[in-house]
């Protein structure tokens, strides 16, 4: 695999965790489902397994970047399984919707092991580091929307939490916005 | 408090922009130390999972 074949690859991985991301902004603002604190470190998670991806695109791909997307993925499905757990036993209930048959959660947990899983097989492909002396500096188009996109997600993920915890932690079952009731 | 971990990203994946790649990775090593350390405030209830 080419240097350029997995800045590629590097590219629609972001825009997987993009779309990820984007679909739990839906679910917040569209269906007024409210990110409990833990389905927000999960987002966290994510966006910390992202990074390690956009290093990739930026400096080329190199072993070190792909450790950081694993460590990244797998503390988003620890904090996954944790919530799993919570709600596992017949009985005690569930936060939020299921799409599918699945729970958010559940959802996030399979996510984050398919980006370990991505990781490990693009970490198969030797040749892309013995190129990355010959990768160009310039971004192509795909890779500078999905830099682009997650730049901005990680940022609406700021103002969103924000606005949903104020600036201390977050209730557990968050009702409404709490910086909008800052002075009730 | 909960949004400083997305800072510290949104920090890392702005000094990888701007091709500082040392700082991008700091960043991104304190936003996943912090937010492990909220995960673990937030971790408060024990698990009860009797069959």
């Amino acid at each position: 695999m080419s240097a350029e074949l997995s800045r590629l690859l590097n590219a629609l991985g972001l825009i997987a965790i993009g779309a990820v991301l984007t679909m739990a902004f839906i679910d917040q603002v569209w269906f007024g489902e409210l990110p409990c604190p833990l389905c927000i470190l999960q987002r966290a998670g994510l966006i910390a397994a992202g990074c390690g991806i956009a290093l990739n695109i930026v400096f080329g791909p190199k072993p070190s970047h792909y450790g950081l997307t694993i460590i990244g993925a797998i503390a988003s499905a620890g904090i996954s399984i944790r919530q799993i757990l919570l709600h596992i036993v017949p009985g005690t209930g569930f936060y939020g919707p299921d799409v599918w048959g699945l729970h958010l959660y559940t959802w996030a947990f399979l996510f984050a092991v398919a980006i370990v899983l991505g990781s490990a097989l693009m970490l198969l492909g030797d040749r892309q580091f013995s190129q990355v002396q010959l990768i160009s500096g310039r971004l192509k188009a795909l890779p500078f929307i999905a830099l682009i996109l997650f730049f901005v997600l990680t940022i609406a993920n700021i103002f969103s939490t924000l606005a949903l915890c104020g600036t201390g932690l977050c209730p557990e079952n968050p009702v409404d916005y709490e910086l909008f009731h800052m002075n009730d | 408090m909960m949004s400083l971990p997305f800072v510290l990203f949104a920090c890392a994946i702005g000094a990888a922009w701007l091709r500082q790649r040392g700082m991008s990775v700091g960043f991104w090593l304190v936003g996943l130390v912090t937010m492990l350390i909220l995960f673990r405030i937030h971790v408060t209830e024990v698990l009860s999972i009797q069959l």
